[in-house]
């Protein structure tokens, strides 16, 4: 399958505060990051606040501009496009935000929310764009009657499925998705996810799915990224495969089984999540590691592949 | 023994009514688990145990809340006071409204021994401090000493934690308590509520939306859906036979990777908001299996043992679809 | 044309939104009432003026209130209610005139610096800042020393004296846009920032905009007034409450309706204006995106 994504040491760099009496301070949220997203795959990248997943799919869409490293969509190197050619672009790769609530203008009927892609690519649709809206607005299950309606006046599931309307107008190939469900009801959610697990057989799209929540990630996705603190830690090639990174152990033995029988065993992890203004050197984890060793606070590991499951740790499980 | 007993509790807002006929107990020792999605009632409920309702407009019409044996409906503000955050406490979702951003950590814990439990400033200081290394907070003495915007979320919830329990509390009811946390701060909390259960012999109330919380730490869960309690039971018996139609569906909306096969599946329609609860039963909108009857007469409890549910059609356990 | 079209549809909305629920209270319905009266008198001078404001009869001068002077006549025996008239058409279209200048300079001065941000924003502001802190009177004896006093240095006064604030509105609630959700989504789109901006950004932002821009109204006809009551805004023999008050301080225990009258005039229509601006702020709910300005 050709790579329909191919991101290489992929790095955002943000500064605060420097002044005349202090030094600005900086922090890499994203930090070389790199892997390949083949076409019609689904790619899930999970991970807990700070670790950078909603800082990496913006800059794979390049909706922020990369500090290091290069994306390739579809062969087609991102960041050597001018803003012209870019805006062009994003007809092909879209995003569904997380917020529902604000990700459509309160201004404006559902209609003309829709029918907006059209009007900013400047393409007009085979049919009238009546129907074109009313077309998509079923594609996502809505009823067409909505179309005159304000964001204020349907439910949050409805507005994301609006969300996914607008992305899809304008038949991406990638679309990536920011924790699409995270502001919605478990009902509410299992019928989007529903949704988009039709449209991506239906249409047959490629998607970045970001999520917190790793249940959800490993029903969904066919691939994991795990990102700790701005960095992949590991990448499970699929989602059976066993944990090797410690913090990836901590996670899935921190995710609930919906089965009083399965309770799990909390081990105490000690320690909080540094500042990334303040990493100490070596790898990032090593504070709250159980296997760390003198070695882990010394020098950085590198991510390394092994029969397609790679691993960024010096004592991998 | 059943510390907290809350029989058909019914709340209204002026003429809106949003709680009706909920009924759970809890005793010590227990985990309770009120769980539903959102505009259940659950929040409110927690907020009527506490006598809280009158700040918000608020009053109740029906049922009891006895609380070691005294009904709480019928005590006046002047005694609800001593008992709110002393023999009961409250966790709520965002640690932050609870915290005082302008004091230190140390005096807000201390106050509520000061208080309570009539300590001095000093003994009080003593008990926080070794409450708050039972929570596993390193360095207490020097936490005494920051201020909240200093620490991180989790940290934060476990001071209002140690908060509810300087006080010594019988109940501990917490709101959504790790809603806002981490997956990992999410366990960890977790675990220090159940050791606190374990050590204490405290009742706890755990309100969530997340089942799979529910699964892990609760011994007996009550089902919500817009304002009444529409399924409980011991845990077992609630995950392995429910037998709510909306039980079952919030069963099915959890995703659980590879283990099941089974395509995710959504419960159609949306929650009813206050203003239109439907008639009758309120999930018949939603419901698979609904019946005109549902549509006009409210469903009385079914009965089986310890588990109830409020179905005209109420699966009985021997009859449970492969 | 695109835009007119637009604001057109956003004025429209904004109408239909938020004007109507400002008249349904009690003190919107009268003070908007008012006001509405008040740009009536002032369209309708012509027509509703009993006398010429010009018109002099020295025999009668400084006649008490009678019929037919309803309101007394001044120094030169004109009719003080006609000149009153005429003095809300001055006011107002003075007021008026110059607070749309403003807003428009304004609103795309403050878009633009809230938009692209960086060394044009500050280098904005900062102008834009100096403007502010002049006394208002002082930059209209400024424009008075160069362009020669009369309405178009007026004008031209409360313009400049109105800019700053208009422009930090304008900014603020940009910049407070810029962060939302749908405004990332419609950069997703591959919009250019134009649409962004005439689409999106501007109908969102007009609403406060919009009430501080009635609310200076009122403060724009005191500050005619007070020119006016220095001889420096509208010349004779134009009428204009201020100048009608200057020259009447003159007589004011032999005939005190001359000065009595326009007072009574500014001072109620200043409380109308602030009272429904009041009243709008409430319809619309925007309290809390006042305070960027």
């Amino acid at each position: 399958m050709p790579n329909l994504l191919e991101v290489r040491n992929l790095s955002k760099r943000f500064s605060s505060g420097g002044g005349a009496f202090r030094k600005a301070r900086s922090m890499h949220a994203v930090n070389g990051v790199s892997f390949d997203l083949p076409q019609s795959r689904v790619i899930g990248v999970v991970g807990e606040s700070g670790c950078g997943k909603s800082t990496l799919a913006r800059l794979i869409l390049r909706l922020i501009e990369p500090s290091g490293g290069t994306v390739a969509f579809d062969g087609d190197d991102l960041l050597a496009k001018t803003p012209a050619q870019m805006r062009k672009l994003r007809a092909r790769m879209q995003m569904v935000f997380q917020d529902p609530y604000s990700a459509i203008d309160p201004r404006y009927t559902i209609r003309r929310a829709v029918a907006e892609p059209f009007e900013v690519q400047g393409v007009t649709p085979d049919r009238s764009m009546k129907d074109e809206v009313d077309a998509l607005l079923e594609m996502v299950g809505l009823n067409p009657g909505l179309a005159s309606s304000y964001p204020h006046q349907i439910s949050g599931g409805q507005k994301q499925r609006v969300g996914i309307a607008r992305a899809l107008a304008l038949r991406p190939s990638l679309l990536v998705l920011d924790e699409p469900t995270a502001s919605l009801d478990v009902s509410v959610q299992a019928q989007i996810i529903g949704l988009l697990e039709d449209l991506r057989a239906d249409l047959g799209l490629t998607y970045l799915f970001i999520s917190h929540d790793l249940s959800l990630v490993k029903y969904f996705c066919d691939e994991i990224l795990v990102m700790y603190l701005g960095r992949v830690v590991e990448a499970l090639p699929d989602t059976s495969a066993p944990a090797r990174h410690p913090y990836t152990r901590t996670l899935m033995e921190s995710t609930f089984e919906p089965d009083p029988k399965k309770r799990r065993l909390i081990a105490p992890l000690e320690g909080e999540v540094p500042s990334p203004f303040d990493l100490p050197p070596g790898c990032a984890f090593a504070d709250r590691c159980p296997n760390a060793s003198a070695l882990c606070r010394h020098e950085t590991p590198v991510l390394k592949a092994e029969s397609g499951h790679s691993v960024a740790c010096h004592h991998p499980i | 023994m059943n510390m907290l007993n809350v029989h058909n509790l019914g709340v209204a807002f002026g003429a809106v009514q949003p709680l009706s006929g909920v009924s759970f107990s809890v005793g010590k020792g227990e985990t309770l688990g009120i769980v539903g999605e959102s505009g259940s009632g659950k929040s409110l409920t927690a907020m009527s145990v506490m006598g809280l309702l009158p700040l918000i407009g608020g009053r109740i019409t029906a049922g009891t809340v006895e609380f070691d044996g005294q009904d709480l409906t019928k005590l006046p503000e002047r005694a609800y006071r001593k008992l709110r955050g002393g023999r009961i406490g409250l966790i709520t979702q965002n640690p932050m409204t609870s915290l005082d951003p302008l004091k230190k950590i140390g005096p807000q814990v201390d106050d509520v021994a000061i208080l309570h439990l009539g300590m001095t400033a000093t003994q009080a200081r003593a008990r926080t401090e070794e409450i708050l290394g039972t929570l596993r907070i390193p360095e207490p003495a020097l936490i005494c000493e920051r201020y909240p915007h200093q620490m991180s979320g989790g940290m934060k919830q476990r001071i209002v934690i140690a908060m509810a329990l300087a006080a010594d509390p019988d109940v501990l009811i917490a709101d959504e308590p790790t809603t806002a946390l981490d997956v990992t701060v999410q366990a960890q909390i977790i675990r220090l509520l159940d050791d606190l259960v374990k050590q204490r012999n405290l009742a706890l109330v755990l309100i969530t939306h997340d089942m799979s919380v529910v699964a892990q730490t609760c011994d007996k869960v009550v089902v919500m859906y817009a304002g009444r309690a529409v399924e409980y039971g011991p845990v077992g018996a609630i995950f392995e036979h429910p037998r709510h139609p909306y039980t079952q569906a919030l069963i099915a909306c959890i995703p659980r990777g590879l283990a099941d096969t089974a395509r995710l599946s959504g419960i159609a329609g949306t929650v009813p908001t206050v203003m239109n609860y439907p008639k009758g039963c309120p999930f018949h909108p939603r419901c698979a299996r609904a019946e005109p009857i549902c549509a006009t007469d409210p469903p009385e409890l079914s009965i089986n043992g310890d588990t109830g549910a409020a179905c005209h059609f109420a699966e009985m356990p021997h009859a449970q679809p492969a | 044309m695109k835009v007119s079209g637009m604001a057109a549809r956003s004025l429209d909305a904004f109408a239909r939104m938020s004007i109507g629920r400002a008249f349904a209270s009690g003190v919107g319905m009268v003070a908007g009432g008012f006001l509405v009266l008040l740009v009536l008198v002032a369209v309708f001078a012509p027509w509703i003026a009993p006398f010429d404001y010009a018109d002099q009869n020295l025999m009668n001068a400084n006649a008490a209130p009678a019929w037919p002077h309803l309101l007394g006549t001044d120094e030169f025996g004109r009719d003080v209610l006609s000149r009153v008239i005429y003095g809300a058409r001055t006011s107002l279209s003075v007021s008026a005139t110059a607070i749309g200048i403003s807003m428009a300079a304004g609103m795309t001065l403050g878009a633009a610096a809230g938009y692209f941000g960086g060394m044009f924003e500050r280098v904005v502001m900062t102008v834009v800042d100096l403007t502010w802190s002049f006394p208002d009177i002082l930059l209209a004896l400024i424009f008075v020393a160069i362009l020669g006093p009369g309405l178009t240095s007026t004008t031209f006064a409360i313009a400049i004296a109105y800019l700053a604030q208009f422009t930090r509105l304008t900014r603020a609630q940009i910049v407070r846009l810029k962060r939302e959700t749908f405004i990332e989504a419609t950069i997703n789109l591959g919009a250019k920032p134009s649409h962004i901006l005439l689409k999106h950004l501007m109908p969102n932002a007009i609403a406060p905009v919009i009430v501080v821009g009635i609310l200076a109204i009122g403060d724009g006809i005191v500050l005619e007034a007070t020119l006016g009551f220095f001889g420096l805004g509208a010349q004779p023999p134009t009428p204009s409450w201020g100048a009608m008050m200057s020259s009447g301080t003159a007589q004011l225990f032999l005939s005190p309706w001359v000065i009595i009258f326009p007072g009574v005039a500014v001072a109620v229509t200043v409380i109308a204006v602030n009272l429904f601006g009041d009243e709008l702020i409430r319809a619309l709910d925007i309290r809390d995106r006042l305070r960027g300005a």
